[in-house]
């Protein structure tokens, strides 16, 4: 089980609260299809000990996943990846949805809206298809 | 279930210490050895180092003592499951203990030679305990400074002093008429004085070492 | 003396006072939840050090009531020690003697040494059983201190500064072996440190102490979220109001930073209602917060 988070990097450089690190890094392994919908995952314990961070932060993360609906914790069971059909592409939406918002935000303060922006975002997929046929 | 840690302690002290009382004894052994070469010369220079011997065992034992604190081992004795009594009881009774092992040896081997080859007449044995005893008395001065005093300079004034006052000492009780009286006999002559000085001594030793573990044991602060 | 003692705390203590000439320990109460790791921090001479020493029973406190695992301190100090792993930075090991001899002393002495895992921390710290100690480096020494505490897998560990003085590979070894530690949760962890990197990454709950007094006790992830940094723009004209939860600002020309100690979101809002834009609000680490909180608490006290 310990072999599952060792591609986990949590760093103190990063701005952000270790437990929403955390939280990102789980949901980025459902997102892509690593962890599959129902998959069994570690322990609060476990995943402190493997991470070396406090208990504490990994059940904060831990607890905020669940709230979201993103994994399950049972008592006595253990944890796992909720097992709604389709989580990952939802997660995979909530990611786009966040980025776009930001794009939005930056863009409005640059007082692109509306058509222009739709325009921007044209050219900014278009930019991305090109590469991935070359 | 203390006594085990306790005999930890000890043994411990032991291993740290064994070389000296070796090298003591060793050291001893040869002062006699000297002094079986049957010159005047080599009877007084035998005789000197003997109780050299016995002097600096019961100097160097109780620096190990200080070093402990100094060195700051004390705090992780102190982390051991043992309480700051049993630590001092565990000192008292190793360094006493390994005083012990060289002073009786050699005690006891000065008491043979002379018994058995007779290059001193038995009436020097009541001079030969009164001297033996007092580097006894000397050591226990030192160790009771050391493990009261709360800075290393106690254990060396108590050092100092002591070495500076046993030249002294053996000096005018060798002027004392009772004591030097019968030291030609062949006999051994106990008197009244002889008794009085070495009963004095020996009285110090337990003395010594009560109050050390009295003090001690009123510490709060141990480390 | 309370006899209702919470059989879940590793550590307890209640009105704790100790008086030296230039300095007192005044009511330190502590509470250290089973299984879980409490780092103490503060400035130097603040008592950690005398904190720490009172828990393991080898200075007696004036006042106040101590219990580690249960049992009073000092009184039960013996009982307690069999299960507690005490290391502190200024603790030294017989120069003369090897790392090797060390060990067997140690297990000669506990029957919960675990010579396998001795040897697997031999390997992860580096450290030979046949060097003497007076051959070994400073982080030699340190490591080969707390080598002697874990292979005893002690229900508590008390460590004052463990990774104080170490390199980087080796403070991440400590901190390895640490968190190792709390996959069993019926063991505990206290440790102090100025590294407060480490502290806020292991820690479950965190302690802050300055002056003999305990300023702040809590578990981590309240704590650093209740602490935030507020970047203003203030137009001309445009006064800062004072608000609760604010301990500072700082301002200059028309940026301002506000540091709040206990953050809420109604903060910015009323920034922003008083004409000010809140330009961001960021986090602080633990170190930033260990400065403004020191720096703080000691204004409270001159006032």
């Amino acid at each position: 089980m310990s072999s599952m988070n060792g591609t986990f990097s949590i760093s103190q450089t990063d701005k952000r609260p270790m437990y929403l690190q955390i939280m990102g890094q789980i949901k980025q392994r459902i997102a892509v299809g690593d962890w599959e919908e129902g998959r069994p995952i570690s322990s609060i314990r476990q995943l402190a000990v493997d991470l070396r961070v406090s208990v504490i932060t990994v059940k904060r993360a831990y607890l905020e996943l669940e709230r979201e609906g993103v994994i399950v914790t049972q008592q006595g069971k253990g944890s796992h990846v909720a097992s709604t059909p389709g989580l990952g592409a939802r997660l995979r939406e909530q990611e786009l949805g966040k980025y776009l918002e930001q794009a939005a935000r930056i863009a409005a303060q640059l007082g692109i809206r509306g058509e222009d922006l739709e325009h921007r975002l044209r050219e900014a997929g278009d930019r991305i298809s090109e590469k991935e046929t070359i | 279930m203390n006594t085990w840690v306790v005999g930890q302690l000890i043994r411990k002290d032991w291993q740290l210490n064994r070389v000296l009382i070796f090298a003591s004894i060793f050291a001893g052994i040869l002062a006699l050895a000297v002094v079986q070469l049957a010159t005047e010369a080599t009877a007084v220079v035998g005789s000197v180092w003997f109780f050299i011997a016995l002097i600096l065992v019961g100097c160097m034992l109780p620096i190990g003592i200080v070093n402990e604190r100094k060195k700051q081992n004390l705090a992780f004795l102190m982390s051991l499951p043992i309480s700051s009594i049993q630590y001092t009881t565990s000192k008292l009774l190793s360094s006493t203990g390994l005083f012990l092992i060289p002073w009786l040896t050699l005690v006891l081997a000065a008491l043979l030679s002379i018994g058995v080859r007779g290059i001193f007449p038995r009436g020097v044995i009541p001079l030969l305990l009164i001297l033996a005893l007092m580097p006894f008395v000397g050591f226990c001065i030192i160790t009771a400074a050391s493990l009261m005093g709360e800075s290393e300079g106690w254990g060396i004034a108590a050092n100092v002093a002591c070495n500076s006052s046993y030249g002294l000492a053996y000096y005018f009780l060798c002027r004392v008429p009772a004591v030097m009286s019968n030291a030609a006999s062949r006999v051994v002559v106990w008197n009244s004085t002889i008794l009085k000085i070495l009963g004095t001594e020996l009285a110090l030793i337990p003395l010594l070492l009560g109050v050390t573990y009295f003090v001690q044991s009123r510490k709060r602060d141990f480390v | 003396m309370s006899e209702n003692y919470h059989h879940d705390l590793a550590i307890e203590l209640r009105g704790v006072c100790k008086k030296y000439r230039f300095f007192s320990l005044d009511h330190i109460d502590l509470d250290v939840p089973q299984g879980q790791i409490m780092g103490l921090i503060g400035p130097n001479g603040a008592g950690k050090s005398t904190t720490i020493r009172i828990l393991l029973g080898l200075v007696h406190q004036d006042a106040g009531e101590a219990r580690v695992l249960g049992h009073r301190m000092p009184a039960e100090q013996v009982t307690a020690k069999w299960d507690i792993g005490f290391a502190s930075e200024d603790m030294r090991l017989y120069e003369s003697m090897t790392l090797g001899w060390h060990m067997n002393f140690i297990r000669s002495i506990y029957p919960t040494w675990d010579a396998a895992y001795a040897q697997v921390l031999l390997k992860r710290f580096g450290l030979l059983a046949e060097q003497k100690i007076k051959g070994l480096s400073h982080g030699q020494r340190v490591k080969s201190t707390l080598l002697l505490v874990l292979a005893r897998k002690p229900k508590l560990l008390v460590l004052d500064e463990p990774t104080t003085g170490l390199d980087p590979v080796a403070r991440h070894e400590i901190l390895r072996e640490l968190t190792d530690v709390m996959a069993d949760e019926g063991r505990s962890v206290l440790f102090s440190s100025h590294n407060t990197q480490d502290v806020e990454q292991i820690s479950d709950q965190i302690t802050f102490i300055d002056r003999g007094r305990i300023i702040d006790s809590m578990d981590k992830e309240t704590y650093l979220d209740r602490w935030r940094r507020l970047r203003l723009e203030v137009p001309s004209g445009i006064e800062l109001p004072v608000l609760p939860g604010i301990i500072g600002v700082r301002q200059e020309g028309r940026l301002a930073v506000a540091t709040a100690n206990a953050f809420e979101p109604d903060l910015a809002n009323a920034y922003e209602n008083s004409g000010a834009i809140v330009q961001r609000i960021e986090n602080m680490t633990l170190e930033e917060i260990f400065v403004a909180n020191v720096a703080h608490s000691r204004e409270e006290v001159e006032a």
